[in-house]
């Protein structure tokens, strides 16, 4: 370590500078005593850079290791996992500041950074994160150029230019690798970072847990319909179905059920085709419009008539698929099935139980008796809002017949628990409704606060139906949107003060935004969205039909066309350099050396072929004539080539040696 | 003419046994119009050297010795009131001879030193606001003692480079050496030295350096040289243009003693040392006594082609 050289002022202050770029984004995420240890730190080398205080002696390198380490697993209660790691990689980063002496450790920090700089992606891997991490990447680089350059040469812009050249050659190789490096799913999947994927749909549901998800502006999913936007009342996007109901929150069915065959349906009437690029969920299931056809590997559709993946989206995830709105879904349900949708809880909510009994008697026909029901919510003062009031024990008796004051959450349990004591199967249903349609990108966009719950009924021969209870309340929510449905009340997006959605009155503000996520869809979907089958299908549409060894083939055929061009673009064989009597003197050079003479650089001809003579005796003569021409022609500038060339072809004939007549 | 310059290095070999190439490099020396440094002990022949030189050149010979209160004036020369003519008449210093040898150049002040410097430079003197040349053919022998500096004045690194070469004789060989010490006493053969050139001759030969042909294979390896001291970090500073002219014209004039019309690279690693060894310096070293390490690095390494 010792005899690596000390880092220049100027490579380090753009190590500095690195650093700063690399950080900044992290602190989003890392705890606040980072951000001390950084400036801590940050002084300290100053300090030391201006002869002010000393480089850490050894224990204090150890107690501030200590500290730091006790400071993540406080702070996040684990050393390991992907959380504590990075804030570990972070802090290690840092403290690598105060012990820095030479450029070998100048290097480390330069490697570290990269690292930083990638794992950032863990937690934001938008369009702006990438754009940014070209800020870290050409300072590091630069810094890298900088530490291997001796003190007093050059300065920062001859630096920079060098990175950003280094930066641009190396773009046809990235989008190379992009193309071409395989995407292993168990090797590239990592586990969602849990700043995101918090807000989605959950397992189970409380309708607080909506009012909740309806105050996020974040996206959720976008959708591109290949024919016509269907109208916006069509749209609802189911996510799971919730049949378990324990008198507060709706749940999915028991894990225990899960293992059945997917539910039957035949499809009926006009289908809709759409790929959909879903944010990560940290959840297995994915959203669709009534009633999914998919060829998605590893996906299932589950009893609920709703896709699940085997594993959970923690990454963006794009998939394709093709609806049936009108389908029949299971026409005919064995009984057993149909149980989980009958199910009461023990006790609790005796009024609307009631007035299910009591509407049964009335009448005889479900499908009245889910009209009337329906009609009851537009004829009662139900409200529609986002500042529901905290219920009590018996929720939905107080909902129905007192507050009458719900979101969509509300109503859709409330209607699904009275259809139940009518003995009518139903279920509640969680997706989303609605989106935001995007003219830039002709893309549908799907916010949190699209989250919305309805009821599905079965009734013999028909199967299952679609119902929404909050239609009848708020009819702008399901027709316009939500902030439409609550524009009285002034409650869309209280929270997020400064997020642009809430202004969407402002027509340039809201051309700006269409625009700018606009661009985020293209990333997204053609970057990010740029996954395993993505892959396939590009090198298929390039290639042909493929297998292992086609690949293969094709990727060593590739890399030896690049090694093949660079080879020659490095080595020019066309351009013949020196003389042709130079030429010559290489072929001689060359002939020599195969008899252990080879040619010191520092020799002169002369002395060259006097030593060769002494050592091959018999060919002393042709040696020396060739040395003579040669110093003719080269140096006294008269005699002519042939005369050397013929020279030379004296003496090769002969010394040449053939390979096999050793 | 090639015989002549034969007949002069074998006549300056019988006086100084055994330094057959010193001899060589010398004449080179003078041939190239350049200047000599002597670089060595004590009685280890630089007088005789200059003096056979001299003498078998045909050329006036003035020593100098170099003290710490000599004046400028004592090496230019001075004018003197002359009572009859009622004027000053300027009395030429030993400068004004030929062949001047100036001994322990280092031991005078830096204001001496420089009067001669600039004379070698110049080829006339100014005094007293008249310019005065120096005689054709005008050659400085200077010698230095490498081992006590004390109380003497180092010649900085741009007088140096006004020797076109820096020599050392050298112990002489065993066999010179006995045959020094059986034989004359050398001093007392000076005299008999016959003198085998005379100017015109002399200017003659001269004439015919920058004539020798350096084809371009052979600048290219002049330049690979000069760009090699120029571009490695070992070197302390590179050569300079007017040293690598000065390579290449010693280089001539070896060649022309080799009698040869055309220079070879053999020519050229034969004056390397003598030429490039005072112009160049290590990095790490402060003495100045590294040059010839660096020679013999480049004479390894650089490419001939």
């Amino acid at each position: 370590m010792s005899n690596s050289p000390m880092l220049t002022r100027h490579a380090l202050t753009w190590l500095l500078l690195a650093q700063a770029l690399a950080i900044i984004p992290h602190l989003l995420h890392v705890p606040l005593w980072i951000l001390a240890l950084w400036l801590f730190c940050l002084g300290w080398r100053i300090q030391i850079v201006r002869m002010r205080l000393p480089a850490p002696k050894t224990a204090a390198k150890l107690l501030l290791l200590l500290l730091a380490g006790s400071a993540v697993y406080l702070s996040r209660g684990s050393l390991v996992g992907l959380e504590a790691g990075v804030v570990l990689l972070v802090a290690a980063f840092i403290l690598k500041l105060v012990e820095m002496h030479s450029r070998r450790d100048g290097l480390v920090l330069i490697f570290l950074g990269f690292f930083v700089v990638l794992t950032y992606y863990l937690f934001d891997s938008s369009l702006l994160a990438a754009l940014y991490s070209l800020l870290p990447v050409s300072a590091l680089l630069t810094a890298l150029i900088a530490l291997q350059r001796p003190a007093g040469t050059l300065g920062t812009r001859h630096s920079l230019r060098t990175a950003s050249s280094l930066l641009l050659q190396a773009l046809p190789l990235m989008l190379l690798m992009f193309l071409l490096f395989p995407r292993i799913a168990p090797l590239w999947s990592l586990p969602v970072a849990k700043e995101r994927g918090v807000t989605g749909l959950a397992e189970s549901m409380s309708p607080y847990d909506m009012v909740e998800l309806s105050r996020s502006s974040e996206l959720a999913f976008r959708v591109t319909f290949e024919g016509p936007l269907p109208p916006r009342e069509q749209l609802y996007w189911r996510g799971l179905t919730l049949e378990h109901f324990d008198g507060r929150r709706w749940s999915r069915r028991d894990s225990a059920f899960s293992g059945q065959v997917a539910p039957s349906w035949q499809p009926q009437g006009e289908s809709l085709s759409y790929s959909v690029i879903m944010q990560p969920t940290g959840q297995p299931w994915l959203f669709s419009l009534d009633t999914p056809q998919h060829a998605i590997p590893r996906v299932d559709m589950q009893q609920g008539f709703y896709l699940q993946r085997r594993r959970p989206v923690d990454q963006l995830f794009s998939y394709q698929l093709t609806s049936w709105p009108e389908a029949v879904r299971e026409a005919e349900a064995a009984p057993s099935n149909l149980r989980a949708s009958l199910r009461l809880p023990a006790q609790g909510n005796p009024r609307a139980r009631a007035w299910g009994n009591e509407l049964r008697a009335r009448f005889a026909d479900d499908e009245q008796l889910v009209a009337y029901l329906l009609e009851e919510f537009n004829r009662q003062p139900f409200v529609y809002t986002l500042r529901p009031p905290s219920y009590g024990e018996e929720a939905v008796d107080e909902f129905l017949f007192d507050q009458r004051r719900g979101f969509c959450a509300h109503y859709a349990g409330a209607m699904t628990l009275v259809l139940r004591a009518a003995g009518i199967p139903a279920r509640v249903v969680a997706g989303y409704q609605g989106g935001e349609f995007n003219p830039q990108g002709s893309y549908l966009q799907v916010r949190q606060f699209d989250a919305h719950a309805w009821v599905e009924y079965w009734r013999p021969g028909q199967g299952w139906r679609s119902v929404d209870p909050t239609y009848q309340v708020a009819p702008q929510r399901i027709e316009m949107s939500l902030q439409d449905a609550v524009a009285e009340e002034g409650s869309f997006l209280e929270g997020e003060l400064l997020s642009p959605l809430r202004y969407r009155d402002r027509p340039w503000l809201n051309q700006l935004r269409l625009h700018w996520e606009s661009i985020n869809h293209g990333w997204q979907r053609w970057v990010l969205g740029y996954q395993e089958e993505q892959q396939l299908a590009f090198l298929q549409r390039w290639l042909g039909q493929l297998d292992g060894w086609r690949l293969a083939s094709w990727l060593a055929g590739l890399a030896v066309l690049v090694m093949g061009v660079l080879t020659l673009w490095l080595f020019k064989p066309w351009q013949q350099r020196g003389t042709p009597a130079q030429r010559l003197l290489l072929c001689y050079e060359r002939l020599l050396a195969q008899h252990g003479l080879p040619r010191q650089p520092g020799e002169g001809i002369r002395a060259y072929a006097r030593r060769a003579a002494r050592k091959l005796p018999e060919q002393a003569t042709a040696i020396e004539a060739f040395s003579r021409y040669y110093e003719q022609l080269q140096y006294a500038e008269r005699g002519d080539l042939s005369a050397l060339r013929q020279a030379y072809v004296q003496l090769r004939r002969r010394m040449r040696r053939w390979p096999w007549s050793r | 003419m090639h015989d002549t310059l034969q007949a002069c290095q074998q006549a300056i070999n019988q006086v100084l046994l055994g330094k057959q190439t010193q001899v060589r490099l010398a004449l080179a020396c003078l041939l190239a119009r350049g200047h000599l440094l002597l670089e060595d002990l004590p009685g280890m022949g630089k007088t005789t050297l200059s003096q056979a030189l001299a003498r078998v050149l045909g050329l006036s010979y003035q020593r100098i010795q170099f003290t710490s209160d000599l004046l400028p004036g004592d090496i230019l020369g001075t004018s003197v009131f002359d009572r009859q003519s009622s004027a000053f008449v300027f009395h030429p210093g030993p400068i004004f001879a030929e062949l001047v040898l100036a001994d322990e150049i280092n031991r005078a002040t830096p204001k001496s030193q420089s009067a001669l410097l600039e004379a070698m430079e110049e080829g006339q003197v100014s005094i007293e606001g008249q310019t005065r040349p120096l005689p054709d053919p005008f050659f400085v022998i200077a010698t230095q003692n490498p081992v006590t500096q004390s109380g003497t004045f180092a010649l900085p690194e741009s007088q140096l480079d006004r020797f076109l070469m820096r020599l050392s004789l050298g112990y002489p060989s065993l066999a010179a050496e006995k045959a020094l010490l059986l034989g004359e006493q050398r001093r007392a053969l000076l005299p008999r030295l016959e003198p085998l050139l005379d100017h015109a001759r002399l200017a003659q030969l001269q004439a015919l350096v920058p004539q020798i042909r350096a084809s371009d294979a052979l600048v290219d390896y002049v330049l690979r040289l000069a760009q090699a001291t120029r571009s490695h970090t070992q070197f302390a500073w590179g050569l300079s243009p007017r040293g690598s002219l000065a390579l290449l014209n010693a280089a001539k004039a070896w060649a022309l003693l080799e009698q040869r019309d055309y220079v070879i690279p053999e020519d050229v690693q034969a004056v390397l040392p003598a030429v490039a060894g005072h112009r160049l310096r290590e990095a790490s070293d402060g003495s100045g006594q590294s040059g010839h390490g660096l020679v013999q690095w480049l004479l390894r390494e650089v490419p001939v082609l």
